[in-house]
């Protein structure tokens, strides 16, 4: 398979000695589906923001598509931005534009200078964002204002909107952690279904091991910024769970079925 | 009825043995601002020396005077109206030609949008040392370059205007959260086209708001810039109280008056339109 994305020795520290990334390699390859998981503060959320440089690094190179993302700047770096769509877990929406008008806020990193300025976006890519809302079931909410729809719908248009972009790898932090379990596992879906048909890569950061389970070819368990486990779900067992939250499994809420005890 | 005796360790108790309930590092800011308060009340009080008795035997002829302003000389419309539509039109073009200029300066200003640190502060500084002047002293300064007119009278409101837009644009911009903004900046697009299309969208409300409390402030600007010769309203008000005419002075100040509430009620309406 392609190498997609790729972590040499990569160390993020903030103020101080403290790292929030420690000497992270890694290769992540076309079409995986790869959840981080581990407890608060282990470095995921820096982890992610990392890849598009949204955090700069201390040492380190990430490759994105074969090219070094970690020392792009300016016209260089959205270029490279526009090939990673991100979903939030606070949606992050322009709540007074309509459902359709977030969506095509994907294609702004296509668009030249004034088309982009001035938001004229092209047929083409209204057909396909109605078609993506489709496929996410939003087709009766495309003129809705985007603050008016539930928080399982608007994480679906934060999805549409990452979609748009046409992207090579997709990021998702705690993407369900503001949705009741139902609109959670609809999005989980939605994600798994979207990735699939589409051939991207994705990293899910999650709080949930047993979706993390049900979903991945692969997962990462991360503690105090350096990677524990890496390997399949069947993989991850108890022990390894143990030692990534740094708790026994009695003091954790696992949820689902097989976490459940 | 008695209050139940509390135990529990670490409540505190005031004076008089209740329980109290603020927080536990006070916050002295608050007495230190009373007490700064009282000492330049004190001492302004000092150094004016008012003559309050002096001033108590001349309340009646505020009564006197507002007495004559309310008997209504119609006799000269046609030249209060004129200049009436003369001062709407400075404060309309004022406010417009501002907004346009402040949503520029403003985009700059904002410290979320391009993060260039030193370019916000330097934008800032300009316009706070534009705005420390008052409006009437850049009207003066512009009649000077400009000669008599409302063509002074405008570009003297602009300046302050602007200053005032860039200023309360450019903070409406940063509350918007970096969330979003953040959100489009990862699909690629570039900075202006994540103001264009995110930022400005987002903050629309507010810049109504804005320019309406702007709109409403610059014509009663007018009113008094026409007295320092920008001609409008406030040069038919001036003249015709320094020539004893009250009546007609008393028509242009209710004119301002209902026009200033009705600009005031007309946002108040448009802000709960666009919500």
């Amino acid at each position: 398979m392609e190498c997609l994305l790729k972590f040499d020795k990569v160390v993020k520290c903030y103020s101080g000695d403290t790292r929030a990334l420690d000497n992270v390699s890694l290769e992540i390859n076309q079409g995986e589906f790869v959840s981080v998981i581990g407890p608060s503060g282990s470095g995921k959320s820096t982890f992610l923001r990392s890849i598009n440089k949204l955090i700069p690094l201390t040492e380190g190179e990430i490759y994105l598509d074969g090219e070094t993302i970690s020392d792009k700047k300016g016209r260089a770096l959205r270029l490279c931005r526009r090939k990673i769509g991100i979903v939030f877990q606070n949606y992050n929406l322009v709540y007074r534009l309509s459902v359709i008008q977030n969506v095509l806020h994907g294609r702004l990193g296509y668009m030249s200078g004034l088309k982009g300025i001035l938001g004229r976006y092209s047929e083409e890519d209204k057909h396909k964002a109605v078609e993506i809302l489709e496929e996410l079931g939003l087709e009766d909410f495309v003129y809705n204002r985007a603050s008016d729809l539930s928080g399982g719908q608007k994480q679906r248009v934060g999805i549409a909107r990452a979609i748009m972009q046409n992207p090579k790898l997709l990021l998702c932090d705690e993407p369900i952690a503001s949705l009741d379990p139902s609109s959670a596992k609809v999005i989980m879906d939605m994600l798994y279904d979207m990735i699939k048909r589409r051939n991207i890569a994705c990293i899910v950061n999650l709080h949930q091991v047993d979706v993390a389970k049900k979903y991945s070819t692969r997962i990462i368990g991360l503690s105090k910024g350096k990677i524990l486990f890496d390997g399949t779900p069947d993989e991850l067992d108890n022990a390894t769970i143990e030692k990534i939250y740094g708790r026994g499994l009695e003091d954790l809420m696992l949820g689902g079925s097989e976490g459940a005890r | 009825m008695p209050m139940p005796k509390q135990t529990a360790e670490g409540l505190r108790y005031n004076k008089k043995g209740k329980i109290s309930v603020c927080c536990k590092d006070k916050n002295m800011s608050l007495v230190y601002f009373f007490a700064g308060t009282a000492v330049c009340a004190v001492l302004s009080f000092a150094y004016l020396d008012v003559d309050w008795l002096k001033l108590l035997s001349r309340v009646p002829s505020v009564g006197e005077v507002f007495f004559k302003l309310a008997h209504f000389d119609f006799g000269m419309m046609d030249l209060v109206g004129e200049a009436f539509m003369e001062t709407v039109s400075i404060a309309v073009l004022s406010t417009i030609y501002s907004m346009v200029l402040g949503l520029f300066f403003g985009m700059i200003a904002a410290e979320n949008i391009f993060r260039i640190h030193i370019l916000s502060v330097t934008v800032k500084s300009f316009f706070t040392f534009l705005r420390a002047v008052p409006t009437p002293v850049w009207v003066l300064l512009m009649l000077v370059c400009m000669g008599f007119g409302p063509s002074a009278g405008i570009a003297g409101l602009c300046v302050h205007t602007t200053a005032f837009f860039t200023k309360s644009f450019s903070q409406s911009f940063e509350d918007i959260s970096t969330e979003t903004i953040e959100a489009l900046e990862v699909t690629g697009a570039s900075k202006v086209s994540v103001f264009t299309n995110a930022v400005l969208p987002a903050a629309f409300s507010q810049l109504i708001a804005w320019t309406g409390m702007r709109f409403e402030i610059n014509f009663s600007e007018c009113a008094i810039l026409g007295m320092v010769g920008a001609g409008g309203i406030g040069y038919v008000i001036s003249s015709n109280i320094q020539g004893y005419q009250y009546g007609v002075a008393g028509i242009a100040i209710f004119l301002v008056f209902v026009f200033a509430f009705f600009i005031e009620r007309l946002f108040v309406k448009i802000k709960s339109l666009i919500k």
